[in-house]
């Protein structure tokens, strides 16, 4: 209203008017960006992810820095992807705790492929068809047989876990494609050998499956799976299908980052603490992204700014010097102070929806 | 195991029309111990709106949800067109023309208006499999606009609607969906007076067009004698009375559901007196 009178006003003030006016639409409109930020499902946990970051950045001087960028990237690209397959599947209701076995069974099987005499892509296409079979089995037990996928994944972690070392006899291997100390190939550069590989396709991924989850039938049907199963099924949704795939989806995904870490680190080792912990963060990337446990609500974006800050949270703090004994500790604490912020702007965040 | 109820003499032989879009002949469904339908006949004619009418646990929804293709009859037999009908899912029975509206309206919470109005009928950029949002939207918008019912924000969850907003998305999207035939299961249920009348006024629409057939089922006896060309009572399990709306009134209504109640009431004392011990067995809950 202001605005309109001071356009009317005499020349001399006019030249203040537009400029008074136009300030306090940038505050609006500055107002209204905010306001719409935190509607994002997003938002909470990119407001706490940036904050952590700037902790960081603040105090401690290494941590701004390329080399450290690089040095972050592993902690966080592959629980990015890790991540963003659970999403789907949390998206429907369900959980898949078998990511971490699929993770750790992938590489040996590649390697036992190749070591059979197959050449590398053969060897990871059979590899990768195998962990969507690990996937599919895991949702006929849970839509089909009606199993919890809690207790069902948690047979496959275990089985999974079990059949890794027997089949590497408990002794790690090179990587397939990765002579050690020697020069990389085209094959270890695109799949985790090469500095930016696995970021890339964890932008990659997680942009394919959130548009798979917000612009195709198989995202809406998740969704509706996850809601609604009744009234999905009512509406002629084939529900148990749509929990399959979602099941072959992230154990694929969970494959691909079991073998491109395996040729990352050149070596892969049978060891099934390394494949939990792994596990743990993909689910609290995907929960701290914002994906409800519950089903029915999720975002796959999400998921890769809640690896960001599941890595900068590890990257910062042994940068910072913190004591290994006390590392696990100091990030259960930021995860649950990061979770709790996350209520809160998420409460925010509803009420400017409402509002708005 | 209890025995399966007896329906008499109540049970309706199956009347039948030339012009019968869809019969039901016989058609029984038990879930474990229970008979939901125990002997049910039914026809529905061309253009015609037939009135469920029953008891809560009479059997309607199941039988709605069998002519839908959701579930399968266990015996019994149907026909569309005169041709052999038997759904073998949701999406067949669609594919032939007959949808429904479910009670429980099958809405998810988490989508938005449009993207419910359009499940499992999603508008695509084929061959892409994107969905096509800007044709959802503009379609849902000439859906509710034909209703005369006003959503602002397309885009909004439909968890954030009242009752009866939900009850018209669910409502215009098996209206628009270009079935021949509508199974509406409650359609007024969580409706305020005015978002009732303005479908009740599309049911109208409907029926002057002549395009469709309805099969209703309601609770509100003097709204089914004004919406519906007939109406079938529907009694443990069968069809126990089947009139013209001309030929039958709120008032005969009304007595046939206090005698029902009173043998219900005579039939459970006699029971309590009979077999105090074994009070939890029961052949029917239908």
């Amino acid at each position: 209203m202001a605005e309109e009178t001071g356009n009317q006003a005499p020349p001399k003030d006019a030249q203040q008017g537009p400029a008074r006016s136009s300030s306090r639409a940038l505050a609006s409109g500055a107002f209204g960006i905010a306001k719409r930020f935190l509607t994002l499902r997003e938002g909470s946990v990119i407001v706490i992810t940036a904050l952590t970051f700037l902790y960081f950045s603040v105090n401690t001087p290494e941590f701004f820095t390329n080399s450290n960028f690089k040095s972050l990237l592993p902690y966080f690209a592959p629980i990015a992807i890790l991540g963003a397959g659970e999403v789907l599947l949390m998206i429907n209701g369900e959980i898949d705790l078998s990511i971490g076995a699929v993770y750790l069974f992938a590489p040996f099987l590649f390697y036992e492929f190749t070591n059979g005499g197959l050449p590398l892509v053969p060897s990871l296409i059979l590899a990768m068809l195998a962990c969507m079979l690990v996937g599919a089995i895991n949702g006929f037990f849970t839509a089909v047989v009606g199993i919890a996928s809690f207790i069902t994944t948690l047979g496959m972690l275990l089985g999974l876990e079990g059949l890794t070392l027997i089949i590497s006899h408990a002794q790690p291997v090179t990587a397939p494609g990765t002579t050690a100390g020697g020069e990389m190939d085209t094959f270890a550069k695109i799949f985790g050998g090469g500095i930016y590989s696995e970021l890339i396709w964890a932008l990659a991924i997680v942009v394919v499956l959130q548009v798979l989850l917000v612009r195709t039938r198989w995202g809406i049907y998740s969704i509706a799976v996850g809601s609604n199963r009744l009234g999905a099924a009512e509406a002629g949704i084939k529900v148990r299908w749509v929990i399959i795939r979602n099941f072959i989806l992230c154990s694929l995904c969970a494959g691909l980052v079991g073998v491109m870490e395996a040729t990352r680190t050149t070596s892969v080792q049978p060891d099934p603490s390394g494949a939990n912990s792994i596990l743990f963060d993909g689910i609290s990337a995907a929960v701290i992204g914002g994906t409800l446990l519950l089903g029915g609500s999720g975002t796959v974006v999400g998921a890769l700014i809640g690896a960001l800050f599941l890595g900068i949270l590890q990257d910062g703090l042994i940068i910072q010097g913190v004591n290994a004994d006390y590392l696990s500790f100091y990030q259960g604490l930021a995860i649950i102070v990061a979770m709790t912020a996350n209520v809160y702007v998420g409460r925010v965040r509803k009420g400017a929806a409402v509002g708005g | 195991m209890a025995a399966e109820p007896d329906p008499g003499e109540r049970v309706v032989e199956p009347t039948s029309a030339e012009d019968d879009v869809l019969r039901v002949e016989h058609v029984r469904k038990r879930f474990g111990p229970t008979v939901a339908l125990y002997d049910v006949s039914m026809h529905l004619g061309k253009g015609e709106v037939l009135g469920l009418l029953g008891d809560n646990g009479a059997g309607k929804s199941t039988l709605m949800k069998i002519i839908c293709g959701f579930q399968k009859a266990d015996r019994g037999q149907m026909f569309l067109n005169g041709e052999p009908y038997a759904p073998r899912n949701v999406d067949q029975a669609r594919a032939l023309g007959i949808d429904a509206v479910y009670q429980d309206l099958a809405l998810v919470d988490e989508l938005s208006v449009y993207h419910n109005m359009y499940l499992r009928r999603e508008k695509t950029h084929a061959p892409l499999p994107f969905l096509s949002v800007g044709e959802m939207k503009r379609g849902t918008r000439e859906a509710l606009d034909q209703i005369g019912i006003n959503m602002p924000r397309l885009e909004a969850p439909v968890a954030r609607l009242s009752g009866g907003q939900r009850q018209a998305i669910a409502i215009a999207r098996t209206v628009f969906s270009g079935a021949d035939i509508l199974l509406l299961d409650e359609p007024l249920a969580a409706m305020g007076a005015k978002e009732g009348s303005q479908i009740m006024e599309l049911i109208q629409r409907l029926k002057e067009e002549g395009n469709v057939s309805m099969i209703i089922v309601a609770h509100n006896y003097i709204q089914v004698l004004e919406m519906c060309d007939r109406v079938n009572l529907i009694q443990a399990g069968s069809i126990s009375l089947d009139k013209p709306s001309s030929e039958t009134s709120v008032d005969e209504l009304n007595q046939i559901v206090v005698e029902e109640y009173k043998r219900a009431g005579a039939e459970a004392a006699a029971e309590m007196a009979k077999s105090a011990p074994a009070a939890g067995d029961e052949g029917r809950t239908a």
